[in-house]
């Protein structure tokens, strides 16, 4: 008995190091990974997956939509009596946010999630062996997606921590703020160097990204930094893209990643794909059974809802005639309410409560005509107005064409068309910001709030708390959020939070 | 291996067979022989062991202290009873035989388990508290660390939640990890188990050891730092046989203390009304006249009830010849006190022990275990689970749960609270159950090839099974969402299962050598352990109906499944040695090889000394007559704690899917940084404890101070989102713990009445040295750790009431909304604002109590026996999160009574507690965390109180004792904590204190009855 014992002792110290050796079986140590095509392949898929949670998903959700049309003139919110428990998300609206704000997490952690992932695959990529042309590809999406990310940090943030290598240490996760030049710096390089190595649209799996989506966020990079010439270079290699002859169906769930599409965010309601938008219920009024919208089951009550509301001044600033008024803008009347207006250009009902089919445009074609026409009409250029009015007077839209030259007042037109093209897509505060008129807009759309709540959705005896739209150039930038503030000693926060 | 086990059936046959065969066989003339066993106060002894001399036939006295057994005229009785010296008593021809026993001149000749074998308790060196199942017996609980509240000093037993079955939080000497885990490690049977201890039937255990310094638990190394609790379950006395019987019933019930405090019916329309004026809003018809609806519902009654509670088991010893037999059997049963929620448990061990010849010896023991339970979700915030108690408060009371006519509601809509399920109906119609069987065995080889060594080889498993099912019907429903019973695409429902085992084969050898007056006591072993666990979980959409509730008729079912598994490879090393049993030593050592560690940091050394030293035995001490025995004890070593996830120190890539179009990819990204270099939790303790006895051993104390630091804490430390991830798992930081713990023990009264009270005292402190990047403080939902500070403090914004009036406004710091009559905080950084960030929050309480005491009081008069345990805890405070809600303004929810005190107007301001009403200013009071709802936790509870009589039975041959009693569980709750149970706090690591409403703890009083027959 003792020598067995004494035989199996020595057999088991002998292999006590394969013993004590027990990776995880249901997942991959990264050691392993990031070796074939099929690695990258997953790992770009991976890269896009924060995109959903950064333009929006679950219910009373905080996407990107709170901070870039709430914040504006374009949109506000439905004042929940019943429910105050979502009163945070309100306070992006008002101008009252902290660096508390889930809505501003939700921004800063989504981008650096997805940047933190295209640096793996960066630094990973180059000594793998397979397809050089795939291999472009998929390096292309991961600069295209880091620029991308920079590109809204810096532009809600102002300066930010520019990450280019994947931590190898602990010691090297805290990065101090980079200065918002050097992070352009790297934004233009990084799209510049996408554009070339991403295959055209045509060649490209619809979905993913082609080299006209990297054009056109060169293209808006350099139309925030002012340098026109450089946009419309950008811009103008930007082919194989149309405008849809139906403006509601660019919208259109079963016309996901249409021609007029670069960019667009997927989701899925397959409910095995847990991967559903749930736009269309967050942006509806609150309603006991919003089956009373076409397009919806019965029940379930989107009693978180009511977010993103279109403003009385958004919605009179269609003309009369502009089509794409009635694809955007939905209004029901019923459970209490009269004409409460909804963006309905993100409504499309659903399968199964509370997943929806939506996706989400970030960058199509009509915007491309519109920067465009602003890069243009910034150098004098008469071919502005052509631009201009490809969408404006586009057969979809019912409108003749815009007239003038002067460029002043082209410039304005320019803007507006945005305005109206481009509702409920986050273009409206970006733009209120970059054009310099953020802090004068956003002011005298306090005061006609506060004049007269009940036209803004508040119900009777109820108007936003008087500090609310106390917008000033601080407001122009969001805090970073505290988290990081309280982690990263080399982090300074904003002026004003 | 195999060949003995068949060797040994073999045996076991013959054996069984020679009995029937020659059991009766009446070999030499014998006599009868009868008589009473007492005590030194002359008391009968129950349970008193009688054996006749040189044979193994014996029997124990009954609850009268009477024996009778047949010996012949010339054989010698044995005579014996734990904790006195044992008699030998010729027959000399009599027939009735009384004897008087004496206490042992020491107690401490008692033998204590400890890691790795036993010791008598003069010998310990370290710090550990024992206690024994005569203790445990009356208290009517399902699991064994709940009887032990109260008896152990530095031990916190809390029960944070009243969930039959679930709950218990224990830490030993103040432990917290930053996200390594805090409970002890729990040894049954020499086997460090990895399934639930709650599972275990109390009824089993023999005693318990809590090993708490390092000295005593350093030969569990990189496990041990977190306490060790040793469990040892029954095995059969030599030369007894008896059956005993025990049972208890009874009830389980609800206090009026802990209850809230809400509104009645009457008192929310009036609530409701005003709410409605203040906002210059029509008050709708139903408020118009609040006096008329009364009480209406109360819905906390609504969803409790009075529940049974009962306890069977039977157990046989038996110990005869070469072998011996225990077994336990158990059923317990709790019917929960919130409707539809219960706890069942069957249990079985059979502990057998066979002695081959004077030098082998094997065992085996087996305890089967099945248990069944039904939970509803009960605990928690309303918004992040359904969660019943809380949910069912905020609602209206004027909505009924039945109606008039008998049918059930399905929602409490359109009564003035937000729309909602019918709770009583809700926690019905939610199934959720989980069964779960286990398997606790082991078998082992003994052998002593020459006198004095002992090797000793043994295999160990632990095998646990569980499925769970959940089924959410259409008919369910949660806070704003209301159930919709035709829709069925609410409904969904859920299925888990795993699989769990675990073995260890450890081998030792021991060796015991008395020199003269030199004892030495060598131990040495290698051990090896794994575990493993598969689990799965399917949850499934798109039923049909609510006819059929398994996932077979649902149109969607998704699953994941997951693989956990580590192993460890152990070195074990002691050296006792004593002098005269004066002068004590002892080293001990573990070298621990772990998987769960990186390659470059996979073994460790765990190693301690320590040293005792009886005072009371030296001459100069022989003058000092109230002193009858002083030892005094220090110890030092290092232990670990281990407990991190399997794989933390890889770097995964995890499945990370993404639709395009309409198909959902297969994606994957990587979910953290890699760390060849985790290891444990590294923990030096230092020990210097006394126990001294006064007055003939009547009175005795002990005292120990401990001081322990922690370092290369194992933490999953928050990074900056910038890396890309959020955290990383690494060893940083180092944490300091020390503390004092008193254990008094005294006989007050001997004699007919006898009185004996046990008290124990700790007060254990801590406080951070060193933490993550750059020290950067470490934050909870509502706490703070910070270095030089306390760990886990509170930290909130500080509450100052209400802006009273415009003067007051005027003249206090503001947040950019305040109005005169919202709520009110203090600048803490004195800027002129309040922000609710660092820069205005402060430390408002901390949740570690300063001290935790126990007391145990039991008295004996003739055949009456009382105890009384009582445990508490000063000096810490709870946050009492569900406030937020109880106290939300906005009339969505029904509120606590004292709402209705708050602000109206300058004239009319109320008890400057609470806030206006008026919409859009509420949100900061509720929403902000502040010191508003800080409260200090200071309880003392009764714990429980028994009430026995041993029943005087005339001399038969089927009862040889019979006891019965009455007990109060959870009898009284001394607190000022207006929440539901100031035992809630406990909840782990760097941030308990939190209370979120939790099931509430019944009282229980129990009718029991034990026979021996």
């Amino acid at each position: 008995m003792k020598l067995k014992a004494l035989i199996l002792f020595a057999i088991l110290s002998s292999c006590k190091n394969d013993f004590l050796d027990k990776a995880p079986e249901t997942v991959v140590p990264a050691a392993e990974f990031y070796k074939t095509e099929s690695d990258f392949q997953q790992a770009i898929v991976g890269l896009y997956n924060p995109l959903r949670a950064l333009y929006g998903t679950g219910l009373a959700d905080v996407g990107a939509w709170a901070m870039g049309e709430m914040r504006s003139d374009n949109t506000t919110f439905s004042f929940n009596a019943a429910n105050r428990g979502y009163a945070d998300r309100e306070y992006v609206d008002l101008f009252t946010d902290d660096a508390n704000s889930g809505t501003t997490s939700n921004k800063y952690n989504s981008n650096y999630i997805i940047i933190g992932r295209a640096n793996q695959v960066l630094k990973t990529i180059d000594a793998a062996t397979f397809d050089e042309k795939q291999k472009n590809n998929f390096k292309g999406q991961a600069l295209f997606l880091r620029a991308f990310c920079y590109f809204d940090l810096v532009q809600y943030f102002g300066d930010v921590p520019l990450a280019l290598e994947p931590a190898t240490s602990f010691e090297q996760t805290a990065l101090p703020r980079t200065p918002r030049e050097d992070v352009y710096k790297q934004i233009i390089a990084d799209a510049t160097l996408a554009a070339s190595l991403l295959p055209a649209a045509s060649a490209q799996t619809k979905g993913y990204v082609a080299n006209g989506a990297a054009y056109a966020l060169l293209g808006n990079v350099h139309l925030v930094l002012k340098q026109w010439e450089n946009a419309e270079s950008a811009l103008t290699k930007i082919t194989g893209y149309s405008l849809l002859p139906d403006y509601a169906s660019v919208f259109d769930p079963n016309n996901k990643n249409n021609a007029e599409s670069l960019f667009e965010v997927q989701y899925l309601d397959e409910p095995t794909a847990a991967a559903a938008s749930n736009f269309g219920y967050n942006f509806l009024p609150i309603l006991a059974d919003p089956g009373v919208i076409s397009g919806f089951p019965s029940g379930n009550s989107n009693s978180y809802a009511g977010w993103n509301t279109p403003t009385p001044d958004l919605i009179n600033s269609y003309e009369a005639a502009d089509k794409r008024k009635a694809a955007s803008i939905g209004f029901y009347t019923g459970e209490g309410y009269v004409n409460r207006p909804y963006a309905k250009k993100f409504v499309h009902g659903a399968k199964i409560a509370p997943n929806t089919n939506d996706n989400w445009p970030v960058y199509r074609y009509a915007e491309v005509l519109l920067m465009l026409a602003e890069a243009q009409n910034e150098q004098a250029k008469p071919s502005a107005l052509t631009s201009l009015n490809a969408v404006h007077a586009h057969p979809r839209t019912g409108l003749s064409p815009i007239t003038t030259t002067a460029q002043t007042e082209l410039r304005e037109q320019i803007l507006k068309e945005r305005q109206i093209e481009l509702a409920f897509e986050n273009k409206r505060w970006p733009d209120l910001v970059r054009t310099g008129k953020a802090v004068a807009v956003m002011t005298a759309q306090g005061n006609k709030i506060k004049a007269n709540p009940q036209a803004y959705y508040y119900p009777a005896g109820i108007s936003p708390v008087a500090a609310s739209y106390n917008v000033s150039e601080t407001k122009l930038l969001f805090p970073i959020p505290q988290r990081e503030i309280r982690l990263n000693p080399l982090l300074k926060q904003n002026p004003g939070y | 291996m195999k060949t003995n086990i068949y060797g040994t059936y073999n045996w076991f046959l013959t054996l069984v067979i020679g009995l029937i065969m020659f059991g009766g066989g009446d070999l030499l003339a014998q006599t009868q022989i009868s008589g009473t066993i007492r005590d030194e106060k002359n008391t009968p002894m129950p349970g008193a062991t009688i054996t006749v001399k040189g044979t193994t036939h014996g029997v124990s006295t009954d609850a009268n202290g009477a024996f009778s057994l047949s010996a012949s005229a010339d054989a010698i009785l044995s005579v014996s009873f734990i904790g006195y010296s044992p008699k030998e008593i010729p027959v000399e021809g009599r027939t009735k035989i009384d004897v008087q026993l004496e206490v042992l001149s020491q107690t401490l000749s008692d033998v204590i388990v400890v890691a790795y074998g036993s010791q008598s308790k003069r010998n310990i060196t370290g710090a550990v508290q024992t206690i024994n199942q005569k203790e445990l017996n009356d208290l009517p609980a399902a699991q064994l660390t709940q009887k032990l509240q109260g008896k152990m000093a530095g031990v916190q037993i809390n029960q944070t939640t009243g969930i039959p079955g679930q709950g218990m939080s224990v830490r030993v000497r103040g432990q917290a990890s930053i996200s390594a885990g805090s409970d002890p490690l729990y040894v049954v049977d020499g086997f460090p188990i990895t399934g639930n201890i709650a599972n275990i039937n109390p009824d089993e255990i023999e005693n318990i050891s809590v090993l708490k310094d390092a000295s005593s638990t350093s030969l569990y190394g990189s496990r041990a730092a977190n306490g060790v609790v040793i469990v040892t379950t029954k095995r059969a006395k030599a030369g007894t046989s008896t059956i005993s019987v025990s049972a208890y019933t009874g009830i389980q019930q609800l206090p009026e203390k802990g209850r809230p405090d809400m509104m009645n019916a009457s008192e929310f329309a009036q609530f409701k009304k005003e709410v409605a004026l203040e906002n210059g809003q029509t008050v709708p018809d139903m408020f118009q006249n609040p006096q008329q609806y009364g009480a209406g519902t109360n819905w906390y009654d609504a969803v409790t009830r009075q529940a049974t509670i009962q306890n069977y088991s039977v157990s046989f010893n038996s110990s005869k010849d070469k072998f011996s037999t225990s077994v336990v059997a158990g059923y317990f049963k709790q019917n929960g006190v919130l409707l539809n929620s219960d706890y069942s448990r069957y249990s079985l061990r059979i502990n057998t022990d066979y002695k081959f010849n004077d030098r082998v010896k094997i065992g085996f023991n087996a305890a089967p275990t099945f248990t069944d339970n039904h939970t509803p979700q009960s605990d928690g915030i309303w918004y992040n689970t359904p969660s019943i108690v809380q949910s069912a408060i905020l609602t209206s009371p004027l909505a009924p749960f039945k109606n008039a006519d008998g049918s059930i509601p399905l929602t409490t809509n359109g009564y003035g609270s937000a729309d909602a399920p019918n709770w009583y109906n809700q926690i019905q119609v939610v199934k959720n159950t989980s069964r779960n069987s286990g398997l606790l065995a082991n078998g082992f080889i003994e052998v002593e090839p020459v006198n004095n060594l002992v090797y000793k080889s043994g295999i160990n498993i632990d095998l646990g099974n569980s499925v769970s099912d959940y089924f959410y019907p259409s008919t369910a429903g949660s806070v704003f969402n209301a159930p919709n019973e035709a829709d069925a695409s609410r409904i969904n429902a859920s299925h888990g299962n795993a699989l769990a085992y675990s073995w260890l084969w450890e081998n030792t050898l021991s060796f015991q050598k008395t020199i003269g007056e030199h004892q030495f006591d060598l131990l040495g072993g290698y051990t090896s352990q794994t575990a493993h666990a598969q689990t799965g979980l399917f949850t499934a959409t798109g039923f049909p109906d609510n006819k059929i509730q398994t996932l077979n008729a649902a149109k969607t079912i998704t699953g994941t499944t997951d693989i956990q598994s580590w192993t460890l490879l152990s070195f074990v090393g002691r050296v006792n040695y004593n002098f005269k049993q004066r002068y004590i030593l002892s080293a001990a050592i573990r070298r621990d090889g772990s998987s769960k560690f990186g390659v470059d940091k996979r073994w460790g050394n765990f190693p301690s000394v320590s040293a005792g030293w009886v005072v009371s035995d030296e001459s100069f001490m022989s003058g000092i007559r109230p002193v009858s025995f002083l030892k005094l004890r220090a110890s030092y070593g290092v232990i670990g704690n281990n407990n991190v996830g399997n794989y933390t120190q890889y770097a995964s890539v995890v499945a990370t899917n993404n639709p395009v179009g309409n198909q959902n990819l297969s994606g994957k990204s990587i979910a953290g940084l890699n760390n060849t270099r985790l290891g444990w939790e590294n923990t030096k303790e230092l020990d210097f404890g006394v126990d001294i006895h006064f007055f003939n051993n009547r009175l005795k104390f002990g005292y120990d101070y401990y001081h322990k630091t922690t370092d290369d804490l194992l933490y999953t430390v928050d990074i900056p989102i910038s890396s890309g991830f959020f955290n990383y798992a690494t060893n940083i930081g180092k944490l300091a713990f020390w503390g004092h713990e008193v254990t008094l023990s005294s006989q007050n009264l001997a004699g007919n009445l006898s009185w004996n009270t046990d008290f124990n005292i700790s007060f254990n402190k801590n406080k951070a040295l060193a933490l993550g990047t750059a020290n950067a403080a470490i934050f909870g939902d509502n706490t703070i750790t910070e270095v030089g500070k306390p760990l886990g403090q509170l930290y909130t914004l500080v509450w100052e009431g209400v802006y009273k009036n415009q003067a007051d406004f005027d003249q206090s710091p503001k947040y950019a909304d305040a109005e005169v009559g919202t709520v009110k905080f203090k600048d803490v950084n004195g800027d002129g604002v309040v922000t609710n960030d660092d820069r205005d929050k402060a430390v408002v309480g901390n949740s570690a109590p300063k001290a935790i005491f126990g007391i145990t009081n039991s008295f004996a008069y003739r055949k009456f026996d009382l105890s009384i345990v009582g445990s508490g805890a000063l000096g810490n405070k709870i946050i009492n999160v569900s406030e937020r809600f109880t106290t939300n303004l906005d009339g969505t929810f029904n509120v606590l009574k004292g709402v209705s005190r708050r602000w109206r107007s300058e004239e009319n301001p109320g008890d400057g507690i609470y806030g206006k009403s008026k919409a859009n200013t509420t949100s900061y009071e509720r929403d902000w965390a502040s010191s508003k709802f800080v409260y200090s936790a200071n309880y003392f509870t009764i714990k429980n109180i028994t009430l026995g009589y041993r029943v005087g039975l005339k001399e038969n041959k089927y009862i040889h004792g019979l006891r019965v009693y009455a007990s109060v569980q959870q009898a009284f709750v001394f607190t000022k904590y207006p929440g539901g149970n100031p035992e809630v706090s406990a909840a782990g690591g760097l941030f308990s204190g939190s209370d979120y409403t939790t099931y509430p703890v019944p009282r229980t009083f129990t009718l029991g009855v034990n026979f021996n027959l």
